[in-house]
């Protein structure tokens, strides 16, 4: 009972850390080159020095983007109280012209507290927007727009982009326009006078360093060393991550998983499935969790589904191998099961089946979509004719043979052969 | 005199010229008062009657200013060299005064090198008003060439102008054609209308008001002329160009007075858009304006720091920052981001240095230089292509690899299968385990999201058909520190 609570608590914590973006990007905050650092810079001078400012921040989906946004503007709200109106935007709602100024309209009148009509026409909606932008810029309060997916807003005329670049140029104004996009040409997507107002300044995300990440899992795997932990618990658990980090076996399976895909977010992902999996018993992380996460994140469905088949399946997935290898591209049931009795007849096999059991495997082998029909015209004809194709490849189906359970050595001749 | 004062100035020549300039402008701002009484008593205001004299006057009144303030102070231009370069670029209200005074919001209050343009349409203007016609011109140019900001000067100058020479006000009506809901709309802001869906007297459309309008004779003598300025003007296109034509045609009614002006970025608008009005014989009058050159970038951007006391950049920096540009685009605006972007480069190193030395005092030469400018440049003309692909992951390189190696040659996309096969080959042959099928498909997607290949629609994830979106020579270039990619792009 002593034990359970400091284990559960342990994991609930470290879980609350991984999916709360501002704990997992704070310690950016610290360095002065990193990307915060840079949008901090630009935004904060300014709401100072009531400069206007359009910044676009690229990078892979799962980068960090929104959360290290969301991080600047959430500090800059307390440093300077009163003098900050946030705006959101995104594309995949907001992408049409009317629909835009209607949300502009809206959030604004939120912010200062305002009655809203839906029934406002395109026309005042924008000249509330202009009078809107004009009174905050006496009043020396900036209004940052944030445009998520910023490449949806440059399909069609462009004329809200057109319309708030427009509005930085004006010394009326006081607003920042932030453009977050994956795609990295982003401002090649904009027209060429959109683009001339566009102040070029993009901010790259790249994915993170290995001397980051090792920092990073240092940060959200260590306790603190508070005292709702027994203390003993809180050293031997961070002991355990040390040793299981500078483990050579750790840090081979971290390098195939950041070959595979390096973005922040999957990289949360992966450890949030190795905490979950921990031995609530013991109360430490092991090596093994690590390992269980791996594969689940890497996972094969067409090998598991070739993993899981019967042998008599594995017959049938053979030979129609083989008869592909033949250049037979089109085959049906009916001459799947004449090669069937060939391999039986040539090489005595113990497993002979009759034709309604394997049409009963061939339909399991349908449904789990290892097979299919090759097309879809001719459903006036019975099933045994139809032509069918393999949905896996050759390196796939050799692949699960071999891990098979209890494949038959021939099978894999046969294969081969 | 004005003679020596010619090509043998080299850098200092802009700083005493400019100061000198200074004085043409009535309106200044308020950083005049930091400048030396003197020179506002002693050199004549210029009325920018003739905008020529702008151009023509820098290298001779630094010489004219230096004799006529003949009290015994022949160091002068190094006296003002002294007075400028006292920069300390800690102190946030001098950042602060020079990064406005480098925006693109703050309009400078004389246009500099469009003094031809200006003067031709204000000369086509003025004619139009005298003789009480009315006309129609076209400005087109590249965006960034001040095509805008000389259309509000003109403005003024014309308003101006018809109250000195006691002509009846010019009514104006500005409209940016991007505000419009429909491109009729264009119709009743000219009529003044604010309110829109209204229909006015009787059930007219505001065009048919305006038609009417000026078919008719005015009784009274003293009508006012109307300018009316439209920017962004392809907006008003619509496939039938009826909105267009219908605007260029008010100019041509008997009794028409309004002055039409339109401003868009194609040269051939008038050409392609409205083939009638030739037949009619009133095309529009065209002004071009040119994108700008080094020379011109580098004067305007002296002209707007010589009006702060010091000296923010060393003069090879702006002729760098000039060059650049105008080469690539010619755009003001990039020219007036890449300075901004210097200076706070800049910015950020004082800071720096302040974090590690707080003690040392400001040493006479924090300017923006050469190797500021250089990064700035940089910064604003790369493409981030390289940068990413450098920084994928190891799986997502091979297939960018894989790909540039497949569209070699003349076949230009090929199936998620067709490429997975090529990415096992370089896997197998180097290797390194490759990744299944769906993380493959997974990665094709995350590279399709990014803007590196192209991924089309399909109903099967295989057949999906793959195109690369980047050349292969920035693939070549970002992977070639590395000797596995290399060899495999042989």
């Amino acid at each position: 009972m002593g034990k359970e609570n400091p284990a559960e608590k342990a994991l609930n914590l470290i879980r609350g850390r991984l999916c709360d973006p501002t704990f997992v990007f704070r310690p950016l905050s610290g360095s002065s080159d990193s990307n915060y650092s840079k949008l901090k810079f630009i935004v904060s001078t300014s709401i100072t020095e009531g400069c206007n400012n359009s910044i676009l921040l690229l990078g892979p989906r799962g980068s960090g983007k929104a959360a290290v946004l969301d991080l600047v503007v959430g500090d800059l709200m307390e440093e300077y109280p009163d003098s900050v109106t946030l705006i959101r935007l995104n594309g995949l709602l907001h992408s049409e012209d009317n629909c835009a100024f209607k949300e502009i309209a809206r959030q604004l009148c939120m912010e200062h507290h305002l009655l809203f009509s839906k029934m406002a026409s395109f026309d005042e909606n924008s000249q509330f927007i202009i009078a809107m932008l004009r009174e905050c810029g006496l009043a020396h309060k900036t209004i940052i727009f944030v445009l998520d997916e910023f490449d949806m807003f440059a399909q069609g005329k462009q004329r809200l982009l057109y319309s708030l670049l427009d509005a930085m140029q004006s010394v009326t104004s006081q607003a920042v326009v932030v453009g977050i996009s994956s795609r990295l040409d982003a401002d090649q997507l904009l027209e060429k006078r959109v683009r001339s107002r566009f102040s070029h300044r993009k901010i790259l995300f790249l994915p993170p360093s290995r001397e980051e990440i090792d920092s990073l899992l240092e940060h959200l795997l260590s306790l603190p060393a508070d005292s709702s932990f027994p203390s003993g618990y809180v050293s031997q658990f961070n002991e355990k991550i040390k040793s299981i980090t500078s483990d050579t076996r750790f840090k081979d399976m971290l390098k195939t998983f950041l070959n595979a895909n390096s973005t922040v977010n999957s990289f949360l992902k992966f450890i949030f499935r190795a905490v979950s999996s921990m031995n609530l018993e013991s109360g430490l992380l092991s090596l093994e969790n690590f390992k269980t996460a791996l594969s689940s994140m890497q996972r094969q469905p067409k090998l598991e589904a070739v993993r899981d088949c019967s042998i008599l399946e594995l017959y049938l997935l053979v030979c129609m191998r083989r008869l592909e290898v033949k250049e037979q591209n089109s085959y049906n049931f009916i001459s799947v099961m004449k090669e069937y009795k060939t391999i039986h007849d040539s090489f005595q096999t113990s497993d002979y089946y009759a034709q309604n059991v394997c049409l009963r495997a061939f339909e399991h082998l349908r449904e789990r979509e290892v097979i299919c029909y090759a097309e879809n015209r001719g459903q006036s004809q019975a099933g045994e004719y139809r032509p069918m194709k393999l949905l896996i490849s050759a390196s796939e189906l050799h692949q699960g043979m071999r891990s098979h359970a209890c494949c038959p050595a021939i099978l894999l001749k046969l294969l081969d052969h | 005199m004005p003679t020596i004062a010619g090509p043998s100035f080299s850098s200092h020549e802009h700083i005493a010229a400019a100061r000198s300039e200074n004085t043409v402008e009535v309106n200044t701002p308020r950083k005049r008062k930091l400048r030396s009484d003197s020179a506002a008593e002693v050199s004549t205001p210029m009325k920018l009657k003739s905008p020529r004299r702008c151009a023509v006057s820098i290298p001779r009144t630094p010489m004219a200013e230096v004799k006529e303030e003949s009290n015994g102070k022949p160091e002068t231009q190094f006296d003002c060299l002294d007075v400028k370069s006292k920069w300390n670029p800690r102190d946030e209200d001098q950042m602060k005064a020079v990064k406005e005074a480098l925006h693109v919001s703050t309009a400078p209050s004389t246009v500099v090198c469009r003094e031809d343009e200006q003067g031709r349409v204000l000369e086509f203007v003025k004619g139009c008003m005298e003789q009480k016609k009315a006309g129609s011109l076209y400005i087109c140019g590249c965006p960034g060439t001040g095509k805008s900001l000389s259309m509000e000067k003109v403005r003024q100058q014309a308003q101006d102008w018809a109250k000195q020479e006691g002509l009846p006000c010019l009514e104006t009506v500005s409209v940016n054609c991007t505000s419009l809901t429909k491109t009729t709309d264009i119709f009743s802001k000219i009529l003044g209308e604010n309110k829109t869906g209204k229909k006015a007297i009787g059930s007219s459309s505001p065009l048919e008001q305006l038609q009417i309008m000026f078919s008719q004779k005015r009784e009274s003598p003293s009508s006012k002329m109307m300018l009316i300025i439209a920017d962004e003007m392809d907006y008003l296109i619509t496939r039938d160009r009826g909105v267009l034509h219908e605007l260029f045609m008010l100019t041509t009614l008997p009794f028409s007075r309004c002055i039409l002006i339109g401003v868009a970025n194609a040269i051939d608008l008038a050409d392609r858009f409205l083939p009638k009005l030739k037949s009619l014989n009133c095309k529009p009058l065209v002004v071009t304006f040119p994108a700008y050159s080094m020379q011109q970038i580098l004067r305007i951007l002296q002209e707007r720091l010589v009006e702060l006391p010091y000296v923010a950049f060393q003069p090879k920096a702006l002729e760098l920052c000039a060059r650049k540009v105008s080469a690539a685009s010619g755009d003001m605006r990039k020219a007036l981001s890449v300075c901004r972007s210097a200076l706070e480069i800049l910015e950020t190193e004082v800071k720096g240095s302040i974090d590690h030395e707080p003690q040392t005092p400001v040493t006479e030469d924090q300017v923006v230089k050469m190797d500021h400018m250089l990064a700035a440049l940089a910064k604003t003309f790369k493409s981030p292509v390289v940068d990413t692909i450098q920084s994928l992951p190891q799986h997502q390189q091979i297939i960018v690899c894989s790909a540039a190696k497949a569209f070699r040659g003349s076949k230009k996309d090929r199936t998620i299968a067709e490429l997975n096969k090529l990415y096992l080959e370089i896997c197998k042959s180097s290797m390194i385990t490759p990744a299944g099928i769906t993380e493959f498909t997974n990665m094709c997607t995350v590279l399709n999201d990014q803007g590196i290949v192209k991924l089309s629609q399909a109903r099967n994830d295989k057949l999906k058909r793959v195109s690369l979106r980047v050349d292969e020579a920035d693939i070549t270039f970002a992977l070639k520190e590395i000797r596995f990619f290399r060899n495999c792009l042989l």
